[in-house]
């Protein structure tokens, strides 16, 4: 009877562990179905050091883009609010 | 605070210090965005007009192509992602080819034209853009393939300097661009208008993929709309769908696939419709309108066939047949 018990529990403590590891895939899955990429919502982390290292060997440009403006502040509430990578 | 707003395309990109947009390659350095990839293209070749597609401009001339990293879009079917989706700093394989030195190379090359092509012209925004007024005062045509994500000021604004662009429509269907592309349809479809209003010489292509766009009635609609907005004449290319990148799991487009939409494409009243990417289909070439007269034969990117008059007309009916046919065609400030 005890031991009966016993392969219970570890019954039990495997199912969790399958129905966790399910969960996390399921998560992984919606998180990469999810529309890449909308309205506000993009910016992407760099290596900015390599970046910079580039710019100074003249491998990249230094020029500064046109069409971009100071984030205002309606904007910033609006980022905090919303998105990052 | 020094994060800055991109205004370029209709993400909409808040950029903290340090960080990029979601392009990869418009990155803000000290609360100013920088171009990164200006005047360093990573691809430099030299195509034939045909291979844009661009079938009504200048058939059977060479240009010179050039792409650099980035893209704003990120189609699980990208078939240059080995460029479009990298930044600047993680090319193996960077040009130093400023506008003034990419002008004497096109034109070296005996080059009557540049396409800034392959990943999406769009973020190389200010790159084109000098690159294209210099072009111009040289007397060289500029070409534009793009997917169209592009706001409309910088648009309207960059167009004056265009002569032709091939734009990818691809889908008449929101989901459809939010699930395979990350972006949305409406700007598209506003760019294309837009270029057309500009007088840019437009033609539109639709990569048809098995299962995910290839139902008549969605391939109906579009070309419906692009009757609709763009006009009969516009030359709308159906394209085949090759797996690769991250959409390995569906076969290539059937070619019969392609001939239905090219029917449900003319039945809706286009005069011009192409496959493409069918190496010896019928539909690679140009015919008449009125008469069905052949008058441009294509094999791939060849033309095996001309008999369209000097001025663009059938021999046969003399229907003119619209196009920019030879670069004194190019009208006005264009030329």
């Amino acid at each position: 009877m005890h031991q009966l018990r016993h392969i219970h529990e570890r019954e039990l403590r495997f199912l969790g562990l399958v129905l966790i590891t399910g969960l996390v895939i399921a998560l992984q899955l919606v998180d990469s179905l999810r529309p890449l990429g909308l309205s506000g919502s993009g910016w992407r982390v760099i290596d900015r050091q390599a970046v910079e290292r580039r710019i100074e060997s003249g491998e990249l440009s230094d020029r500064e883009a046109s069409w971009y403006h100071p984030l205002s502040n309606d904007e910033a509430r609006a980022a905090r609010a919303g998105s990052a990578p | 605070m020094s994060a800055v707003t991109c205004e370029l395309c209709p993400r909409g990109c808040v950029i903290p210090e340090g960080g990029a947009g979601d392009c990869r390659i418009r990155v803000n350095l000290g609360g100013r965005l920088r171009a990164t990839t200006y005047g360093r293209p990573s691809a430099v070749h030299i195509d034939p007009m045909e291979k844009k597609p661009l079938y009504h401009f200048l058939p059977g001339t060479p240009v010179f192509s050039i792409a650099t990293a980035g893209c704003n879009l990120h189609c699980l079917n990208c078939q240059n992602w080995q460029l479009s989706q990298r930044g600047g700093e993680e090319m193996e394989q960077v040009y130093r080819l400023d506008p003034p030195e990419l002008i004497r190379a096109a034109k070296a090359e005996g080059c009557r034209s540049i396409a800034y092509t392959y990943s999406d012209p769009v973020v190389f925004y200010e790159y084109v853009y000098d690159s294209a007024e210099l072009a111009r005062q040289e007397g060289l045509a500029n070409c534009f393939v793009t997917a169209a994500y592009i706001n409309q000021h910088p648009l309207r604004q960059l167009c004056r300097l265009l002569d032709a662009a091939n734009a990818d429509l691809k889908a008449f269907d929101d989901g459809f661009y939010r699930q395979v592309n990350g972006a949305t349809l409406k700007p598209v479809l506003d760019a294309l208008v837009t270029m057309r209003e500009e007088g840019v010489w437009l033609e539109v292509t639709n990569l048809v993929i098995p299962t995910l766009n290839d139902d008549p009635a969605v391939i109906r609609r579009l070309a419906r709309w692009v009757r609709a907005e763009l006009g009969a004449q516009t030359p709308l290319h159906f394209s085949r769908f090759q797996p690769q990148y991250r959409m390995r799991n569906l076969p290539p487009t059937p070619v019969e696939t392609l001939d239905r939409a090219r029917r449900e494409a003319q039945d809706a009243g286009l005069e011009h419709v192409y496959v493409g990417n069918v190496l010896g289909h019928a539909g690679n070439s140009t015919y008449c309108p009125r008469d069905g007269t052949l008058l441009i034969g294509r094999v791939g990117f060849m033309i095996t066939d001309y008999a369209l008059t000097a001025d663009g007309r059938c021999p046969s009916c003399n229907e003119r047949v619209p196009g920019v046919w030879r670069s004194a065609d190019l009208s006005g400030d264009r030329r």
